[in-house]
C-alpha cells in the first residue's frame, strides 16, 4: 500500500503508559470507527467513525480529533526516545485500527524507530491486514467464537474474514499473540475454547494465547456515550477462566489478571 | 508478617499503648526559674525532666523497646518570657530546630559515650571561653539523661527477665552497638529523645549507609539470617508509628520522619546495599506511614531495585519519593556544597535536600504564590492596557518582591539552643559551638508554590487575549473580578482550551520555566540570608495548595480568587509539580517531559512530580516491571524529584462516607503519607480531587 502525507485519521483517544496493551512503557493509539458490534465491548466511544459528543463525570466532550499522518507521527515520535529506551512503543487499537488502514500505514511509516504492535479485530479486508501487518512488530489478534453463527449473533458479523486473516497471519512471518475475550455463557464455553485452542494447535507465529476476562465496569461508558447497554448474556455470571483445552494441547496460554 | 510483628502493628495502630500515657509533661519552668538557668541549661534540663518522666514500658512482646508515655513537651519559658526569648528576631514555625537531620552514623559508631567523650575533650580545650562551656556542660547533661532513661529500662528489662532485652540495653545507646539490633534499638532511644526534646520534623536520613555495617556484622557472624534481620528491622518500623499523634505538624501524619535510601557513597560509589532492598521489602511488609521511604535513583539503577520499590506503590503508601541523583548531586553542587556532601545528601521532612549532620539549613521559609503573582499582573496588567511582555514584567516584578520579603521576613530568625540535637551533629562538641548557631550549611529554601495553575492562566491570556484576540482584556478582568458570574462559557474556554501544564505543551510550559526562573533569578540575589547562607528555590507546593486557595493566617499572600485558567475562586490549586486539578494532560510521559524543562541546576531545593496512576494499572501482572521503567523514564529525562501514588477513588469516596471502614488507608497528602481518616476534611477532598485524574 502506498501512504501519503495528506491521510488524515480519526483519534478516539492517545493513551501514553498503556500498560495493558503490549511490552514495554506504550503509547496506544485508539482509532476511532469499528464494523463489528460485540455486545460486550467496552470502548462504545470507538464504534462510530465520526466525532461525538460524550458525557462524563467532567462535562461534555468531543470525542474523536483528527489528525493528520504526518501530525500524529510527529506527536508519537516526539516520545519515541522513552518508548525505545524502555523496551515499548506503539500500539495501534480501536475501535478496529484497520478501517483506516491507509492512515495506520502512514503514521507507521513517519515512525523513526520504535515498536510497533496492531492490535485488531481480524474484521479487515486481506489486503488491508496484509499491508498493515507487514509493517509492524507484533500483532494482538482478537479470536472471539469459531462459531460463525454465534459469532454474528454477538459481533454483528461472520467471522470468514477473521480466520482467513488469521490464516495470513500464519504466513507473514511476525509474532503475534492471540487474544480471547471471556465472556461469561458466550465465548467461554467449553466449545469454543476447545474448538480455539484446536485451530491455534501448532499455529507458526504464535507467542501464546491470552484469555482476557470480561469487566463488569464496562457498562459505564455506554451511559457516557448516550447508547443502551444490552449484552444479551448475564454479567453477573463468573467467567469460566479454564485453560485446560489449551495446555492439553501444549498451545502456551495465560489468563490476564 | 510473623504472628508476633502482626499483633504489634495491630496493636499501634489501635493505639493500645496509649494507656500507658500519662496526662500531662512536667512542670518546669517553675523549677528552672528557681535554678536561674539560662535558655541553654533550660533546653538541657528538658530534655533530662522530659527523660526522668517517663515511666519505663516493657510489653512481653518488644525486642525492641521505649514506649513514650510523656505525651507533650513543655515550654522552657512562661508564655510571655518565651516571646521575648524572640524579641529582635523571630520564631522559626513553633521555635525548636526542625526539619534537619542528625548524623546518625558518626553517633552510633560512637556511642552517647563517646559522644561524650568529644564534649569533655572539647571543654578542657575551651575552658576560658564561658558560652563554649555552658554549651558542652549542657549537652553533657542531655547526653546523661538519655544515658540514664536507657539503664532505667535495662534495669527493668532485667527485673522482667526480659534477659535479651536488657543485654542489648546495657551496650546502647551507651556505646558502639555490636550488631543490628543493638543498632536499631540504639537508634529508637536517639531518635525518640530528639522528639522528647521539642524537636520535631526529625528526619531518619540515609539508614541503608549507616546501619549496613552492623547488619553486615551479624549476617557474617551467623549471629543473625536475613529474615531475622528483616523482622527486627519490621519491629522498629513499627516502633516508629507509636508516637504519630504526639508529633506536631500541619495535619496528623506529617512528621517528617523520612528515610533515604541508594545513591552513591561519600566516594561517588554505588551506594545501594543488601539493606536497601531489606528496607523496601520489610516497609511493604509494615505497611504503615512511617517511615516514609525515599529512594535515589538515576537513568543506570537497577530495575530489579525500582520492581521491588514499586510493590510499595502498589499498596498505595504513596511512597517511596524519587530523588535522581544525576539532577541534584550537580545541582547542589552549583549551590556552593561540597562534592563529597553533594553526594550525601538526604531529605528533610518531605523532599528538601539535606545534609546529615551538617546541614542546619532551613529549608522551608515559606512560598512564593505564584498564583497571587501572576492574577496581580492579569487584572493590573490589562486594567492598564499593558501588553503580554508587561504582563509577564509584572508577574516577575511580583516573584521578586515577594521573594525578598519573604526573605527579609526570615532575616532574623532566632533559632533556640538545642544541646542534645547537637551532640548528634557532625562538628559541634568538636567545634564547642550549639546547633543554633550554624552548622556548614545554613541556606534558605523557598518554593514557588502552585505553578500549573499560574503557568496556566499566563498562556491562557498570551493565547486568548494576545495572539488569537479572541477575548477582549476588560471582558476577561470582568469575569475574573466576579469569578465567572454569567460567564461560564469565557471559563469552559479558557480551562478547556487553553495551553496547560503537564502536555509538553511550548506555551504553557514556557510560562513555566518563565515564572521558576524569576524565582531562581529572585533568589540569587540574596548573596546572604542574614545565618550566612544563600537561598535555594524550590518547586514544591506542601499546604499552599489548600492555604493560597482558602486562606490561612500564616499567609502573607492574599487569597488569589478566580484566576484566568478557568478556575473558580476557592478551588484548589496543583501540588508541587503536577497539572492543574481537572485538567486533562495527555499523561505520564507528557508531564515528565514538561517538568524536564525546568533548569533543576537553579531550582534545587526539591518538590517532587505527583502522579496519579490508576489502580487498574496495577491489575496488569508487568505492571510492576513498567512503573519501574516509568521510574526510569524519569531520570532519563533529566527530571528531579518524583511522587507516584495509586488509589482508587471509589475507595476514597467510600472512606469519607465510611471512615469505620478503612482506618488503616493511607494516602500520600503532600511530602509525607497519613492515613486517610486522620486528615481535615479539605485534605481529603483535594487527594479525592487528585485521584479523579489518574492515568
Amino acid at each position: 500500500m502506498r501512504s501519503y502525507g495528506m491521510e488524515s485519521g480519526v483519534v478516539f483517544d492517545i493513551k501514553e503508559f498503556a500498560v495493558h496493551d503490549g511490552p514495554g512503557i506504550r503509547t496506544t493509539v485508539f482509532l476511532k470507527g469499528c464494523p463489528l458490534r460485540c455486545t460486550w465491548c467496552h470502548n462504545p466511544e470507538g464504534i462510530s467513525p465520526l466525532p461525538e459528543p460524550m458525557r462524563t463525570a467532567t462535562g461534555e466532550r468531543t470525542v474523536g480529533e483528527t489528525f493528520t499522518a504526518e501530525e500524529l507521527a510527529d506527536r508519537l515520535n516526539s516520545q519515541a526516545d522513552i518508548l525505545r529506551a524502555n523496551e515499548g512503543g506503539v500500539t495501534f487499537s480501536g475501535g478496529e485500527p484497520l478501517m483506516q488502514a491507509a492512515f495506520v500505514s502512514a503514521v507507521i511509516d513517519r515512525l523513526t524507530d520504535v515498536h510497533v504492535l496492531l492490535d485488531t479485530s481480524g474484521h479487515a479486508s486481506e489486503r488491508d491486514f496484509r499491508a498493515v501487518v507487514s509493517k509492524v512488530d507484533l500483532v494482538h489478534f482478537d479470536l472471539k467464537l469459531m462459531d460463525a453463527g454465534q459469532h454474528q449473533r454477538f459481533t454483528g458479523q461472520p467471522n470468514d474474514l477473521v480466520l482467513t486473516n488469521l490464516s495470513v497471519l500464519e504466513t507473514l512471518g511476525i509474532p503475534y499473540v492471540v487474544r480471547v475475550p471471556l465472556v461469561p455463557g458466550v465465548t467461554d464455553t467449553i466449545e469454543n475454547m476447545c474448538a480455539i485452542a484446536e485451530r491455534l494447535d501448532g499455529s507458526p507465529g504464535l507467542i501464546r494465547v491470552e484469555l482476557l476476562p470480561y469487566n463488569r465496569a464496562a457498562g459505564g461508558k455506554y451511559e457516557a456515550s448516550q447508547r443502551p447497554f444490552e449484552p444479551g448474556f448475564d454479567e453477573r455470571i463468573a467467567v469460566r477462566r479454564d485453560t485446560r483445552p489449551f495446555d492439553a494441547l501444549g498451545v502456551p496460554v495465560r489468563v490476564a489478571s | 508478617m510473623t504472628p508476633r510483628l502482626q499483633s504489634m502493628r495491630d496493636s499501634v495502630r489501635s493505639k493500645e499503648h496509649a494507656r500507658f500515657r500519662q496526662e500531662k509533661p512536667p512542670a518546669v519552668v517553675e523549677d528552672f526559674d528557681a535554678a536561674g538557668l539560662s535558655w541553654m541549661q533550660r533546653n538541657a534540663r528538658l530534655t533530662r525532666r522530659m527523660c526522668e518522666a517517663e515511666n519505663v514500658v516493657i510489653q512481653p512482646e518488644e525486642r525492641i523497646v521505649f514506649t513514650r508515655t510523656v505525651p507533650s513537651v513543655p515550654l522552657v519559658y512562661d508564655g510571655e518570657e518565651w516571646a521575648a526569648c524572640f524579641d529582635g528576631g523571630k520564631a522559626h514555625e513553633l521555635g525548636p530546630i526542625s526539619n534537619i537531620c542528625a548524623d546518625w552514623g558518626y553517633v552510633l559508631s560512637q556511642g552517647l559515650n563517646g559522644r561524650k567523650r568529644a564534649a569533655e575533650t572539647a571543654r578542657a580545650q575551651a575552658a576560658d571561653d564561658p558560652a563554649a562551656v555552658e554549651f558542652l556542660d549542657s549537652a553533657m547533661e542531655a547526653i546523661d539523661a538519655v544515658l540514664a532513661l536507657a539503664e532505667r529500662y535495662a534495669t527493668e528489662a532485667r527485673r522482667l527477665g526480659h534477659d535479651d532485652v536488657a543485654d542489648v540495653l546495657e551496650r546502647v545507646p551507651a556505646e558502639p552497638p555490636s550488631g543490628f539490633r543493638e543498632a536499631l534499638q540504639a537508634l529508637r532511644f536517639l531518635h525518640a529523645s530528639v522528639w522528647m526534646s521539642g524537636h520535631y520534623h526529625v528526619g531518619l536520613g540515609r539508614f541503608d549507609q549507616y546501619m549496613i555495617p552492623y547488619l553486615h556484622a551479624d549476617l557474617a557472624s551467623g549471629k543473625l539470617t536475613v529474615d531475622d534481620a528483616e523482622e527486627l528491622l519490621a519491629e522498629f518500623f513499627i516502633s516508629l508509628n507509636k508516637d504519630s499523634d504526639l508529633y506536631p505538624g500541619v495535619q496528623q501524619g506529617d512528621n517528617g520522619q523520612s528515610l533515604m535510601l541508594g545513591g552513591v557513597t561519600r566516594e561517588g560509589q554505588d551506594a545501594v546495599n543488601e539493606l536497601t532492598w531489606m528496607v523496601l521489602r520489610a516497609a511493604a511488609k509494615v505497611n504503615m506511614i512511617d517511615p516514609k521511604i525515599n529512594l535515589r535513583v538515576t537513568s543506570e539503577t537497577d530495575l530489579e531495585l525500582l520492581e521491588l520499590a514499586a510493590q510499595l506503590t502498589k499498596r498505595g503508601l504513596g511512597f517511596p519519593q524519587y530523588s535522581n541523583d544525576d539532577v541534584v548531586i550537580p545541582g547542589l553542587l552549583q549551590h556552593g556544597y561540597a562534592l563529597e556532601d553533594a553526594r550525601d545528601y538526604t531529605v528533610a521532612a518531605c523532599w528538601e535536600y539535606i545534609i546529615p549532620g551538617k546541614g542546619m539549613d532551613i529549608v522551608n521559609i515559606g512560598a512564593v504564590s505564584f498564583p497571587a503573582a501572576v492574577s496581580e499582573a492579569i487584572l493590573g496588567g490589562l486594567a492598564a492596557g499593558s501588553g503580554f511582555q508587561g504582563i509577564l514584567e509584572r508577574t516577575r516584578e511580583n516573584i521578586t518582591s515577594q521573594a525578598a520579603n519573604a526573605v527579609n521576613h526570615c532575616r532574623n530568625i532566632i533559632l533556640p539552643p538545642a544541646p542534645y540535637y547537637s551532640a548528634l551533629m557532625t562538628e559541634c562538641l568538636e567545634g564547642g559551638v550549639d546547633l543554633s548557631a550554624g552548622l556548614v550549611y545554613n541556606n534558605y529554601g523557598i518554593h514557588g508554590a502552585c505553578s500549573a495553575n499560574a503557568a496556566d492562566a499566563l498562556a491562557a491570556v498570551k493565547q486568548f487575549v494576545f495572539d488569537e484576540e479572541r477575548v477582549e482584556a476588560s471582558e476577561l478582568v470582568n469575569a475574573l473580578i466576579t469569578n465567572y458570574e454569567g460567564r461560564e462559557d469565557l471559563r469552559l474556554l479558557l480551562q478547556k482550551d487553553g495551553p496547560k501544564v503537564g502536555n509538553n505543551d511550548e506555551q504553557a510550559d514556557a510560562m513555566l520555566t518563565e515564572l521558576f526562573a524569576a524565582l531562581a533569578d529572585a533568589c540569587e540575589t540574596f548573596e546572604d540570608n542574614g545565618r550566612g547562607g544563600i537561598v535555594r528555590p524550590g518547586t514544591g507546593s506542601a499546604m499552599y495548595y489548600v492555604w493560597l486557595a482558602r486562606g490561612h493566617e500564616d499567609m502573607r499572600e492574599p487569597v488569589v480568587g478566580a484566576t484566568a485558567d478557568g478556575r473558580r475562586q476557592g478551588e484548589f490549586f496543583s501540588s508541587s509539580l503536577a497539572p492543574s486539578p481537572g485538567t486533562r494532560s495527555r499523561g505520564p510521559l507528557s508531564i515528565l517531559q514538561t517538568y524536564s524543562k525546568l533548569d533543576y541546576q537553579r531550582i534545587c531545593n526539591g518538590g517532587p512530580i505527583t502522579l496519579e496512576l490508576s489502580d487498574a494499572v496495577f491489575r496488569d501482572e508487568e505492571a510492576i516491571h513498567k512503573v519501574a521503567m516509568l521510574v526510569r523514564a524519569f531520570a532519563q529525562l533529566g527530571c528531579q524529584q518524583l511522587q507516584l501514588n495509586t488509589l482508587s477513588v471509589e475507595t476514597l469516596h467510600d472512606a469519607k462516607q465510611h471512615p469505620e471502614n478503612h482506618q488503616n488507608l493511607i494516602v500520600r497528602v503532600w511530602g509525607w503519607s497519613g492515613y486517610f481518616c486522620e486528615l481535615g476534611p479539605e485534605y481529603q477532598d483535594h487527594v479525592i480531587a487528585r485521584h479523579m485524574h489518574t492515568f
